[in-house]
């Protein structure tokens, strides 16, 4: 076992304390962290300043006292787009700092009403920066807009005006334009809000143990996405390192020292377990940076903790079925380009779980569903897929006949490899065929 | 004397070629044997189930008194194809071999530093083994081979790409194990390096044992067919003498070796060459491995295919 520990130890350092591992599967997952923990909730703190200067408008009487409520009223512009959200969005401190800015930001701001003729001298107080920004509204915008005009609500800004306040200034301009026609037709633009304004939908889902669950769309789809991804860039990542050290241990010749002193299932069985750290790491930073996201947008609660047990009982199955793969391919052949067509036909069946990611996460009870979680390789990629897609939980037994069949799989895998890897390091020359594989497997 | 290695009617094939047939040879404790034969003769699958790498199809390996596989750990192997890992540091690479063949790091950090020294390369320990040239990295391979103080060492073919300088340090060092009473079996094609290196033959071709014993003893065992002669006149013409051939390319530029003719009487030969030119010295020299190889593979194979290894021989 020691000599197991010492190959896994080698082939865990020699990959994971390279300056390319680090940078790709630790700087980069801490760096996302670091973009969702602290430099998003700063960008939107920035985002937040409130706006100051002196705004011209050219605008009928009635538009100008419009727009200067709408600018100094405690409304959120954005109440209305709120009121359409999700309740776990509108829950969420960075989401809400970056839909409610309105207040604080436009209380600094003078208003001066101009005339038509002063447009040019105006522009050049926008460039010179000594105006905030110039809004003209012709007449013509306050007809009935179901006539053909070509008029246009012009906002001119600075060459460096903040973005947000543009959608401010435009959102609040062209508000106070609506309202306005509203009341010279006899409205009262605030009833007519309240009129059209669509009332909110909550899907629940009704389960069939009893249960109620929110339906939130855009989490079923891509929650599963995300945890069936995290499943494929840690095992195959780990499992490529394993097909290119095998390759190149045999390439450099160094193979026969290491078989002089290690039995191949040895060799086999350490090079797994080391691969095994690196793709542990992997999981744990590109998973916690998704995690620092949800944790960030206060959505953390649609993933359980139960979903993250599965997730490591999977990455384990998934991790030793690619594993025992790679290393049995790598054993083969002498070259890298020589294994790509002996890994073809295996990738093209692993990709089956990608391909069919719409269709597994819209129906995660059906029949492809259930069926392709029962395959081998397949398993891992297509059980943690509908565990997190499905809405009603998945039923025990299929869950348990998964892992009875899938780490069996994983057994036989790795005893048939470990044949394959047997002969095929001592091999040179000519890379064998599919056939030629089964054939070791025979044999060995 | 015990037995290092004993090796009883072991055969192995792979597919329709068999490589080593119905093998039987002992290589006793303490001896520093030559393991010959030309390539393809079975020498390294030989060596590879001595190392347990591979497996023989019937008969029985013993090493050290056990199995090949227990054994494992208490021989050092030199393979012939050389490999290193290209990224790893000299002492990283020799640590590691040492480690899987059960020495603790303590003790291999210091021994590392011992043989680095010994081996006149001090300086490498933190360098990367692509950074060493391929006389360096052979040595950085054969530390590795040995690093375990293993009680048997198996080198094949330990001086190809050596400069003659590096050659001494490390047959230097092989007669010092030697010394210390370690076995060592020495694989080669090159038959004179055995010759001056060895106290013990085995010979195979073919996958089949061809001789086995002391050198001495082999070449007491075959007739002489060559006679040295050191003219007086440099230009004498010997090519005439009967039955005889000229050798060319002779160890010393004053001598001139002939090699006698089948069924020819050398006392003969010795005769006709004194009537046809004063001498300052003639003798009949004891044959040398590569001329009783010749010989055993006319005698098994014919004279083509011992012309055909001649050939070879000639070219190492």
């Amino acid at each position: 076992m020691s000599k197991t520990l010492t190959v896994a130890w080698r082939e865990f350092r020699h990959t994971a304390m390279t300056k390319a591992f680090l940078i790709g599967a630790v700087i980069m997952p801490l760096l996302m962290m670091g973009l969702f923990i602290v430099v998003m909730p700063l960008m939107m703190e920035a985002n937040t300043t409130p706006m100051t200067g002196t705004v011209a408008i050219i605008a009928p009487d009635d538009v100008v006292q419009e727009f200067q409520e709408r600018l100094h009223s405690k409304e959120n512009p954005n109440a209305e787009l709120i009121e359409q959200l999700p309740d776990i969005v509108k829950q969420d401190p960075l989401a809400s700092s970056m839909l409610t800015h309105s207040a604080s930001n436009t209380t600094n701001i003078v208003l001066h009403r101009a005339s038509i003729t002063e447009v040019e001298q105006l522009k050049e107080d926008v460039r010179n920066g000594d105006l905030a920004a110039l809004i003209v509204v012709p007449d013509s915008l306050l007809g009935n807009q179901t006539s053909e005009t070509n008029d246009r609500l012009e906002v001119l800004i600075p060459s460096s005006f903040s973005p947000n306040h543009t959608d401010l200034l435009s959102s609040a301009v062209a508000k106070s334009v609506v309202d306005v026609r509203l009341s010279r037709l006899g409205y009262e633009p605030s009833e007519m809000y309240d009129m059209v304004r669509r009332p909110r939908v909550a899907a629940t889902r009704l389960t069939h143990d009893g249960g109620e669950k929110e339906d939130n769309e855009a989490a079923r789809r891509i929650i599963p996405m995300a945890f069936m991804m995290l499943l494929w860039i840690a095992t195959f990542t780990s499992g490529n390192y394993l097909l290119t050290t095998t390759i190149e241990e045999k390439g450099n010749k160094v193979m026969e020292v290491l078989l002089s002193a290690v039995s191949p299932l040895q060799l086999l069985g350490g090079k797994i377990l080391g691969q095994a750290g690196v793709s542990f790491i992997m999981l744990l930073m590109y998973g916690g940076a998704a995690i620092a996201g949800l944790i960030t947008f206060a959505l953390l609660d649609l993933v359980p903790i139960s979903h993250l047990l599965y997730l490591v009982a999977y990455f384990t199955m998934a991790y030793f079925m690619i594993a025992s793969i790679m290393a049995a391919v790598g054993s083969a052949v002498t070259e890298l380009r020589d294994a790509q067509s002996l890994i073809g036909p295996i990738m093209i069946i692993l990709i089956i779980p990608l391909a069919l990611w719409p269709v597994l996460s819209e129906h995660p009870n059906g029949i492809i569903a259930t069926v392709s979680s029962f395959t081998p390789p397949l398993i891992p990629f297509v059980m943690i897929l509908r565990i997190t897609a499905s809405t009603e939980t998945i039923a025990a037994w299929q869950i348990i006949l998964s892992m009875v069949i899938g780490f069996g799989a994983v057994l036989g895998m790795i005893w048939g490899c470990a044949r394959i890897f047997r002969i095929g390091v001592l091999m040179q020359g000519k890379p064998p065929s599919f056939l030629q594989l089964l054939r070791w497997i025979r044999q060995g | 004397m015990t037995a290092a290695i004993e090796i009883r009617n072991v055969s192995k094939s792979f597919g329709d070629t068999k490589a080593v047939i119905d093998l039987d040879l002992e290589v006793p404790t303490g001896s520093l044997c030559g393991f010959l034969g030309p390539n393809g003769a079975g020498k390294s699958t030989t060596i590879r189930m001595l190392m347990s790498i591979i497996h023989a199809d019937s008969g029985s390996v013993q090493v050290l008194g056990t199995s090949a596989l227990k054994a494992k750990d208490r021989i050092g192997y030199l393979p012939e194809e050389r490999g290193v890992y290209r990224k790893m540091k000299v002492g990283g690479f020799v640590e590691y071999i040492g480690k899987l063949k059960g020495v603790r790091s303590s003790i291999l950090r210091k021994r590392i530093d011992e043989w680095l020294e010994r081996v006149e390369l001090p300086e490498i320990r933190n360098r990367r083994c692509e950074e060493l040239s391929k006389g360096m990295q052979q040595k950085v391979q054969f530390l590795a081979a040995i690093i375990h103080e293993p009680e048997l060492i198996i080198l094949d073919e330990p001086f190809s790409g050596l400069d003659p300088v590096n050659a001494r340090v490390i047959g230097g060092i092989i007669d010092e194990l030697h010394q210390q009473g370690r076995t060592i079996l020495f694989s080669t094609h090159v038959l004179p390096q055995a010759e001056q290196i060895c106290n013990r033959i085995i010979m195979i071709d073919e996958g089949k044992k061809v001789l086995d014993g002391t050198v001495n003893a082999i070449q007491a065992q075959f007739d002489p067919r060559v006679i040295s002669v050191e003219p007086v006149d440099k230009n004498c013409d010997l090519s005439k003498i009967a039955g005889t051939t000229l050798v060319e390319n002779t160890i010393k530029s004053n001598h001139l070796l002939l090699r006698l003719d089948d069924q020819i009487d050398a006392t003969e030969v010795l005769r006709k060459i004194v009537q046809t030119t004063p001498v300052r010295g003639i003798e009949i020299v004891k044959p040398t491995l590569d001329e009783v190889f010749i010989e055993q593979v006319a005698r098994r194979r014919g004279t083509k295919a011992a012309d055909q290894i001649r050939e070879e021989l000639s070219n190492v």
